[in-house]
């Protein structure tokens, strides 16, 4: 509903670098994702890590204060961040 | 006394579960669908304890059928007491579940299992003070161990007799007063008809309207917020401060624990903490939960607008009993208006729109006009306004029941290092199944041909004391035979194969495999959890139609299935060896595995087109590597082998009966003239057709029978080279055995089974027809 325009770097989850502090600035696609997500209590404002990534447009791997959760690419690329410093 | 265990996926229920209930506990599904449950009965103190292990779910929100089922029947209300078993190790996630069942307002006990876990993350959780802020026993717990499990059922009984119901989770005022107004006017336009009488009966009253012009709130409320706010379009909220203000909450990145002083998230976390010790005076004045208001019919204050503009567009309702009708029972709640109505309004207010407007029409302009109130107050979307609430509230209360020290250095991080990486990961994977399967066979192969010794000499025996020649014999022996086939043949097989699935799983393991190899399956319409299933149909194909059990979709379990008893399994691995490899070569037996892979890959991808996809794609908790319990691995695999004994053995042996007495009246005849069409258009001996028909029966009857059929070992001089490739292809992708079709419809249902079969059968014959049209050019 925001307007994301103003965001500096409006990068997606899965562009963001392997073992980069990330913040989670918004999550697009609807109610069943955001769900999904909240679900695993990933939530906007959350600061999470990418652990790794599988080969071949596989799924990365991110970590949530402890929480690990594998997240397709089509998914990841539906989460905007920020990379923190 | 029923005590429903409930809690997050990898909680460590079954653990707390098994340890009391133990081997005479049921799996059952809960009623219409394939979703398990385990209920058992434990003495505690002196009492029967009637246990509910329900399956897994993170929120009362679902995003899967499994956790659909659960969340039923939790709301059904068939209990007395809930106990919320947590992953002490992932408290803050774990937490939000728990304030979504405080929000149920009654029994509850919170148990905090694998301390030792948390304890190994460097956590320390002060259990008092969380029992504090939430208002409901907390009870530490190590169920691997056994420890605080026998606490945690004495409190649940303590606090189920005792009666004590915790408060709900109040939410901000931009959020609880619309949910209060929502619960309110569906209670009220429910009142405008007797309660027990559903439907048509007594039209609503007036209160029960809402503003058709609201039907799309979220749209022409976005538009014009301020100007709405005046004319009255949106639910007035006795909120303090301009409900934009109050609802105008803080960008959610902004809102993160480090910013300590933060106030939104903050202060609502802590105004709901302090409500939840019972400090509700001021924070809960404004909140009294429908259910307990009186029972005339009510106006709510905030709809005192001219009711001129309200036209009573809204049907009658009948929302007691649409929303949460559960499947499992009819059982209905001795409490009155369980859940509550508070409760109700919440889950609506965070529901899928789309799905509220298809499913309960009744009532979706009212939740529309509550879910654009809620929007345009906290500038998002309803639902996400409430779960980020429940998350802010969530990591204050974690801070400050826990602290978190340094780490001890873990084990296991390196192995997922290995595990997990994109080379080595895939290199563990296929050591990993090369080395089930090689113990599987071996462990396998010893068991089978000491059971058959048994039953060759049980025949003998049998043709010793019986007349040879009658009826009765053959039927006899049919039985004998199919009961071997069923014990010596299937049951060594399985169950290794199910006590080391049952290990994998326990281990955490499962999830890796499904990380490492999504963007493969993505390839056949499946996401990576789907391979273990087409993997293990290399083995046999019962254990892989069963293994689809993992998957969460029925999409997902049909194509995986399908997949799964097309990749050919050890039984038809012995017909293409002893026949395709034996004859032709070994270079054409691999040939045959060669086109089976691409006709797997294919069918995938045409299925996946036909059915597509409704989930985005994968999303999965990684657990930690977990010892498995040996107790639950035993329960696990006796339960699952229970359910193949009960479902198969009886189809296998009635299947031999049956074809015995084919044979013994001679009818394979019939059979042969009846099967003339399809072997003359393969071009096969007419004679082979009778052994397709035991092919279903036993996949390697189809070798030993065309044997039989021909008259002689020697199938070269009967049949031409060409004839054993295509009866070969034939046998490898027709129709599955009958056990697997046994645990087809038991997983899938026996619509789906019968379309897989027709599309198999109907597969198997343009495979074999294209080979010969091959065979014929060249």
């Amino acid at each position: 509903m925001r307007d994301t325009a103003n965001f500096a770097s409006p990068i997606n989850l899965y562009e963001a670098g392997d073992h980069a502090e990330l913040r989670i600035l918004l999550i697009t696609g609807g109610w069943e994702v955001r769900r999904s997500f909240n679900q695993l209590g990933i939530q906007p404002g959350d600061r999470v890590r990418v652990l790794r990534r599988a080969p071949f447009g596989g799924p990365l791997e991110i970590d949530n204060k402890g929480t690990r959760v594998a997240v397709g690419k089509q998914l990841a690329e539906k989460i905007r961040v920020e990379v923190l410093p | 006394m029923k005590v429903a265990l409930a809690g997050q996926p990898n909680s460590g229920k079954s653990t707390l579960f098994n340890a009391v209930a133990g081997y005479r506990s049921l799996t059952s599904n809960f009623a219409g669908t394939t979703v398990e449950y385990t209920h058992g009965q434990a003495r505690v103190g002196g009492e029967v304890l009637e246990l509910i292990d329900l399956p897994g779910l993170y929120s009362l929100t679902p995003t899967s059928a499994v956790e659909e089922v659960s969340r039923d029947y939790l709301l059904a209300g068939d209990w007395d007491v809930i106990v919320n078993v947590l992953d002490a190790s992932q408290l803050a996630r774990s937490l939000e579940l728990t304030l979504e069942l405080l929000d149920l307002e009654s029994p509850l006990v919170v148990c905090l299992n694998m301390m030792d876990e948390a304890a190994r993350k460097g956590m320390t959780i002060d259990t008092h003070a969380l029992g504090i802020a939430l208002g409901v026993p907390v009870v530490e717990a190590i169920g691997v161990r056994g420890r605080g499990i026998i606490e945690t059922f004495h409190t649940a009984q303590e606090v189920a007799t005792g009666g004590d119901r915790p408060h709900a989770f109040i939410y901000a005022p931009e959020v609880e007063g619309v949910v209060e107004e929502l619960a309110e006017k569906i209670a009220v336009s429910a009142q405008g008809q007797p309660a027990a009488i559903p439907k048509e009966s007594g039209a609503g009253t007036e209160e029960s309207g809402v503003r058709s012009d609201l039907r799309t709130p979220m749209e022409s409320i976005g538009l014009q917020k301020s100007e709405s706010q005046e004319s009255g379009h949106l639910p007035a909220l006795d909120c303090a401060e301009g409900p934009l203000e109050c609802g105008g909450l803080t960008p959610p990145w902004n809102k993160t624990q480090e910013e300590g002083g933060a106030k939104p998230p903050h202060s609502k976390a802590l105004r709901a903490i302090s409500c939840a010790v019972g400090d509700c005076s001021t924070a809960c004045s404004g909140h009294t939960p429908a259910t307990e208001g009186p029972q005339g019919p009510r106006v709510p204050t905030a709809l005192a607008e001219p009711a001129a503009q309200r036209p009573a567009v809204l049907p009658p309702t009948d929302f007691q009993a649409v929303p949460f009708q559960s499947p499992i029972t009819n059982h209905q709640s001795p409490i009155l208006a369980f859940p509550p109505a508070r409760f109700r309004a919440l889950q609506w207010v965070q529901s899928d729109p789309a799905q509220i407007r298809r499913e309960e029409p009744e009532i979706a302009s009212l939740v529309e006009w509550a879910q654009a109130g809620i929007a345009v107050r906290t500038g998002q979307p309803a639902d996400a306004a409430v779960s980020a609430a429940r998350h802010a509230a969530c990591l204050t209360l974690f801070e400050r029941v826990a602290r978190v020290a340094r780490p001890r250095a873990d084990w296991r991080e390196q192995v997922d290092r290995l595990a997990m990486h994109p080379v080595w990961g895939y290199a563990v994977l296929m050591g990993v199944f090369l080395g089930f399967f090689r113990l599987i066979f071996d462990v396998g192969r010893l068991g089978e041909a000491r059971i058959l010794t048994l039953f060759d000499a049980l025949v003998a025996a049998l043709a010793q004391h019986m007349n040879a020649q009658s009826a009765l014999y053959a039927g006899v022996k049919g039985a004998v035979l199919g009961t071997a086939g069923a014990v010596a043949i299937v049951l060594p097989y399985l169950l290794p194969f199910l006590v080391g699935l049952a290990i994998l799983e326990d281990i955490g393991y499962l999830s890796r495999v499904g990380y490492l190899m999504d963007a493969a399956m993505h390839r056949v319409g499946l996401h990576g959890t789907a391979t273990l299933p087409i993997l293990v149909g290399y083995g046999c194909s019962v254990p892989a139609v069963m293994a689809t059990r993992i998957l969460t979709t029925r999409r997902d379990r049909f194509i995986a299935a399908f997949l799964a008893v097309l990749v050919p399994c050890s039984a038809r691995m012995t017909v293409i060896f002893a026949l395709v490899g034996f004859y032709l070569g070994a270079n054409y037996a691999l040939g045959i595995y060669v086109l089976n892979i691409i006709v797997v890959a294919l069918s995938g991808h045409l299925l996946a087109r036909l059915w597509p996809e409704i989930s985005p794609g994968m999303l999965m908790e990684v657990p930690a590597y977990r010892v498995p319990a040996p107790r639950v691995v035993a329960l696990k695999t006796w339960w699952r082998l229970r359910e193949f004994v009960l479902v198969a053995f009886p189809l296998l042996v009635v299947g031999s009966v049956v074809l015995s007495l084919v044979d013994y009246y001679g009818w394979q005849h019939g059979i042969n003239a009846a099967l003339s069409p399809l072997t003359a258009l393969l071009g096969l001996p007419r004679s082979v057709g009778l052994t397709l028909i035991f092919g279903v029966l036993r996949k390697e009857l189809s070798l030993l029978m065309l044997m039989q059929a021909l008259g002689t070992t020697h199938v070269l001089g009967a049949m031409t080279a060409a004839q054993i490739l295509i009866f070969t292809l034939f046998v490898t992708f027709y129709l599955p055995c009958m056990a697997t079709l046994a645990s087809m419809i038991r997983e899938i249902g026996w619509r789906l089974t019968l379309a897989a079969s027709t599309a198999l059968l109907a597969l198997a014959i343009v495979v074999s027809l294209g080979a010969r049209a091959v065979m014929l050019l060249f």
